[in-house]
């Protein structure tokens, strides 16, 4: 990993950048008798036990997953899962118990109190579910706040604060208080703040969850209108479906402190993998999210007519076409050649199992069926 | 209300109507045979014991000789002990020093200068009009000629002050981070509020003996837990996200304190350096019983010699003192309404066309001033530490023009205050005192008048009820009825407790005089009761009782409270009577406002839905408002006994007789400090004593919380 060691490889060096953020294994138990709780944890005693016997909370269970970079990772649960227990391990805000937390490689948890206040200087950032915003600092003070932090001069972290500010659109309002501005104008300030210490790694904690459904939407889309242009690898966490699959690169979801499944998506929603996600799953807008190539029949025999659709197109898009014509349409690949086709009644009958039942298996591997 | 069955009912309802009558009338008869049983047991004791009387003299365990021998050890040993050349002597020789060095760098000041001082801190915080006002106040000092005792007292409460908060502040932001601390603190500072604040004297005398330093001593002790406190609370309820927002963006704990939690706690802080000050305040006078000299010493001595007039003008000035530092560090504090106005005139009067044009050269005048100042101050821009006065062009031209004058009048001489200021209502006041003890005592002539009314308190009320508790009643069952007490409002524990305290007064050879202040006590709280809570439900129910009562209120809370005797001294002459009235009137607020709270607290819906289904105003205070405003009225009921109990030294000063008086002569004379302890802590004990009863009888007053 250090530099040194690279004189001893044989062979090309491999160049491969580090990944973002890994995590292995990391558990948070809050209590006093934890020696106990860890050992039924080793055990594999389940939370409730845990519990019951050493009035220890397991908040975070054996959470295992990387980030790459550019990602958007999003961790979706409903309250009391664990899911901002689990972000705030990942920036030692919490202290994790067991399990280590890689950063471009590094374990944080080795890190000293000096190295880790370095880290989320120069590396981290976050936004807060109630914005978290300084009530007693103008706006522009609040988005400098980082900056200021770290030492930079004030014309400088003005100027980057400023800057910053008229991304998120909020050029106008640097001399207002924090408590002068709308909620949705609020976390655009904590999202400004964030952004203004250009970390590699962002971490949002449930930041749309305080603002009302019309706000939140403006939200998200601008979140991923930013994400577009800037690629910063992003930890999510949010405990409404819908957000996790429009903002989700992957999502995982998390419950009683735990895993239930981690996935695109499109995996998620045409492969649940229990009835507990399959509960979310049900009134999801599927046809926003699977897309034609897992429909798809393999091409056996000839191709049919009109125009191909790619692999990659979600289902609304191609839902109109099938609607107007009953006949199958060719599904193309990358290259641009048909590699099968998607009919009408292949996309009735899955939506329709999906929604009763749910079928296992439902996925790109759909020849199975 | 029998329990017919209802006609149209099924036979079942009506069963459960029956049983549910039953249940009702059982659990009535039982609280009330439990209090006839307890109330038998203390009646059958009582005459099985009639010859025992008071608690026997010999038991007493001498706790006054020990403490008089050690005073004597102190006295011997201060100069040659390492613990006092080591640790009092330096901490008694540095603060006498600073004190020192404030009082006459005030005294040095001509007297404009300290006049404009004061007008000029006052306008800045609160606006011109305070400014004049402020100003006057200070010029009241120099003309009821204790000029130099004023400025001696705002010494002593700088100073006192100063160690309040260079200790309190931070002692507050390390119990805010480190919950041991708290932990550990807590019991500390209650017991520091809960306690009367002429209990410190007594440890601190015999420490530091009789002087000024042990004065400020104990005004810190007295007036330190404010600023703890509200240091610790503004930290702790900085927003917690703002803390993880700072942590998360690298800060150090010392830039999270500085940058994040400081400031946000900033009004909380001023506001405990507020109480802080006005506590200290009020105990000039007590705080005079150790020679803490200045305007208390006057009060002290001039109610001493029944200088009636004399007394109210000192204690008048304290009150502006009081009210001055009061009112700015509200406003620094931005509590108060932050209208910094630059009017001078009332705004009823700028109808007129010259008050306008006056305003207006003002406001003129002001800007000018300001650009002139600001100019002046600009080069300081890049100084630091001094930057801020480039932004404040107002206070750098006051502040070059006051240390302007200030040399010159050191150069061309030092003007005394001049003679010609000058007046007095002593005169005035003194008249009306014979006025009134001639004219009202008894009213022409005829049995009506405040002598009657006090003669009638005493004769019916104290000294019965003296008797009774300490002569008539064996002690013994006195120790039974308060464990009984004790037992029914907090089982076991709370009536070991009392039986504890009650028995602690007789060992301390205190019992005669404890009963005293005990029947002073309960006729004072009585009275307060009496009077506080009908006022309190009456302000609840009319906005415009409220308004006019409010400022009586605010009076009586704000004021010191032995200014309080002073009129009580002029009505009823001194003797326990006085006592108890001012007790009275200084308890009242207490009961008043916390019943008012109460009532207006209860939810407007539970109001409304009472009177929907038709009940009348009566109706609705009896069966819906008091219920529910029970645990607040019960607080104020507590606070009541905690403020009376507070009074009992101010009492013993005007012929209180009881404790108070015996503390009173342990702090005047250094020969009898041995019993004024011991009378302290009698006092003491009395207050645990009821605070506890009283605390654990409002917590059944208190709504369960929560639900299923």
């Amino acid at each position: 990993m250090k530099g040194e060691s690279r004189g001893h490889y044989i062979g090309p060096v491999v160049t491969t950048e580090p990944t973002p953020l890994e995590c292995h294994e990391v558990t948070k138990v809050f209590g006093d008798n934890l020696a106990a709780a860890r050992s039924l944890l080793a055990d594999g005693v389940d939370r409730q036990q845990v519990l019951d016997r050493t009035g220890c909370l397991v908040a975070v269970r054996d959470a295992t997953f990387s980030v790459e970079r550019g990602e958007t990772f999003v961790v979706m649960g409903l309250s009391g899962s664990g899911k901002s227990t689990l972000i705030r391990c990942l920036s030692r805000l919490i202290e994790p118990t067991s399990g280590t937390v890689k950063i471009d490689g590094t374990p944080i948890g080795d890190l000293d109190d000096q190295e880790l206040r370095e880290l989320r200087r120069q590396r981290l950032s976050m936004v807060f579910q109630h914005f978290g915003l300084f009530p007693h600092r103008k706006v522009i003070d609040n988005v400098a706040f980082g900056l200021e932090i770290q030492g930079a001069a004030k014309a400088d972290r003005y100027e980057r604060a400023f800057e910053v500010l008229s991304v998120v659109g909020l050029g106008d309002w640097a001399d207002h208080f924090p408590q002068q501005l709308s909620g949705g104008m609020q976390q655009r300030v904590g999202l400004a703040r964030a952004l203004c210490v250009e970390p590699e790694i962002l971490f949002f904690d449930e930041p749309f969850s305080a603002l009302d459904p019309l706000i939140r939407r403006d939200m998200q889309d601008e979140l991923l209108s930013l994400q577009a242009r800037m690629r910063r690898t992003l930890v999510f966490i949010t405990h409404d479906f819908h957000e996790a699959l429009k903002l989700g690169d992957r999502i995982a979801i998390m419950k009683d402190g735990e895993f239930v499944q981690v996935g695109t998506p499109e995996q998620i929603v045409s492969a649940p993998a229990d009835d507990y996600v399959r509960e979310f799953t049900e009134d999801a807008p599927k046809t926003k999210v699977i897309t034609v190539g897992s429909v798809m029949r393999p091409l056996d025999g000839e191709v049919p007519a009109g125009a191909p659709v790619s692999l990659d197109a979600v289902l609304d898009d191609v839902l109109p076409r099938l609607l107007a014509n009953p006949a199958a349409l060719p599904v193309a690949d990358d290259q641009g050649e048909v590699v099968g086709t998607v009919d009408r009644d292949r996309v009735v009958a899955l939506l329709d199992e999906n929604s009763r039942s749910g079928a296992a298996g439902v996925g790109r591997n759909a020849d199975q069926l | 209300m029998t329990a017919a069955p209802p006609a149209t009912g099924s036979s079942e309802v009506a069963g459960a109507v029956e049983a549910r009558l039953t249940l009702d009338r059982r659990r009535r008869t039982r609280s009330g045979s439990e209090l006839a049983v307890g109330l038998a047991i203390v009646v059958a004791a009582q005459l099985a014991l009639s010859s025992v009387g008071g608690f026997p003299e010999s038991w007493a365990i001498g706790l006054s000789d020990w403490i008089d021998d050690a005073r004597r050890w102190v006295i011997n040993n201060q100069t040659t002990h390492w613990s006092f050349s080591f640790i009092f002597n330096p901490i008694s020789d540095s603060i006498d020093w600073g004190l020192r060095i404030v009082e006459r760098f005030l005294l040095w000041l001509p007297w404009y200068v300290v006049a404009a001082a004061g007008g000029m801190v006052a306008a800045s915080a609160l606006g011109m009009r305070a400014g004049l006002l402020a100003a006057v106040g200070v010029l009241y000092f120099g003309a009821i000629e204790l000029w130099e005792e004023s400025l001696q007292t705002v010494a002593l409460m700088t100073v006192a002050v100063g160690i309040s908060v260079a200790i309190g502040v931070p002692v507050g932001i390390a119990s805010a981070r480190y919950d041991r601390l708290r932990r550990s603190l807590r019991p500390l500072l209650d017991a520091m509020q809960t306690l009367p604040a002429f209990v410190y004297l007594i440890p601190v005398v015999l420490l530091f003996g009789v002087a000024r330093v042990p004065a400020i001593i104990a005004t810190v002790v007295y007036a330190l837990p404010p600023v703890i406190r509200l240091t610790d609370l503004g930290i702790r309820t900085v927003s917690p996200a703002t803390v993880e927002a700072a942590e998360m963006f690298g800060a150090t704990p010392r830039q999270t304190l500085r940058k994040v939690q400081l400031p946000q706690a900033l009004p909380s802080v001023l506001t405990g350096i507020n109480q802080t000050i006005m506590m200290a305040l009020s105990i000039v006078v007590i705080a005079a019983l150790i020679g803490a000299g200045g305007l208390g010493q006057v009060v002290l001595e001039s109610l001493r010699r029944l200088f009636v007039g004399r007394a109210l003008e000192a204690g008048l000035a304290i009150v502006v003192l009081a009210m001055l530092m009061d009112r700015v560090t509200h406003g620094a504090a931005g509590l108060g309404t932050r209208r910094r106005r630059l009017r001078l005139m009332p705004d009823s009067l700028e109808r007129l066309g010259f008050v306008r044009a006056f305003e207006s050269a003002l406001e003129s005048l002001d800007r000018f001033l300001c650009r002139v100042g600001a100019s002046l101050a600009s080069p300081l821009r890049r100084t630091p530490g001094l930057a801020a006065l480039a932004r404040h062009p107002r206070w750098a031209l006051g502040l070059v023009a006051l240390v302007v004058v200030t040399i010159a009048s050191a150069v061309l001489g030092r003007p005394e205050f001049p003679s010609a200021i000058s007046f007095s209502f002593a005169p005035a006041i003194d008249w009306l005192v014979d006025w009134v003890r001639d004219n009202l005592y008894e009213i022409g002539g005829t049995w009506f008048g405040t002598g009657w009314f006090s003669d009638s308190i005493t004769i019916y009320a104290v000294t019965p009820l003296r008797e009774l508790f300490s002569a008539d009643l064996a002690w013994p069952v006195v120790v039974l009825a308060v464990a009984l007490a004790g037992w029914r409002l907090g089982g076991a524990p709370l009536a070991t407790f009392c039986t504890a305290c009650v028995a602690g007064l007789g060992f301390l050879g205190m019992w005669t005089l404890s009963m005293d202040t005990l029947a002073q006590v309960v006729v004072a709280v009585v009275m307060a009761i009496i009077c506080g809570i009908p006022l309190g439900v009456l302000a609840a129910r009319s906005d415009r009782f409220e308004r006019l009562l409010k400022p009586v209120l605010d009076f009586l809370q704000t004021i010191p409270s032995f200014v309080l005797l002073v009129p009580v001294i002029i009505m009823f002459n001194v003797g326990r009577i006085p006592g108890i009235i001012a007790s009275v009137l200084y308890a009242l607020p207490a009961a008043t406002r916390l019943t008012n709270l109460g009532i207006r607290q209860v939810e407007g819906e539970a109001t409304e839905a009472s009177r929907a289904f038709g009940a009348t105003r009566g109706q609705t205070l009896r069966k819906v408002q008091l219920p529910l405003a029970a645990p607040s009225i019960m607080a104020g009921i507590n606070q009541t006994v905690m403020l009376v109990l507070a009074m009992v030294v101010i009492a013993g000063l005007v012929g209180g007789g009881g404790l108070g008086l015996e503390t009173v002569k342990g702090l005047r004379r250094t020969d009898s400090v041995g019993s004024g302890f011991v009378a302290g802590l009698a006092i003491v004990l009395l207050a645990m004593l009821l605070d506890r009863l009283l605390q654990a009888w409002t917590r059944r007053f208190t709504p369960v919380e929560g639900g299923p």
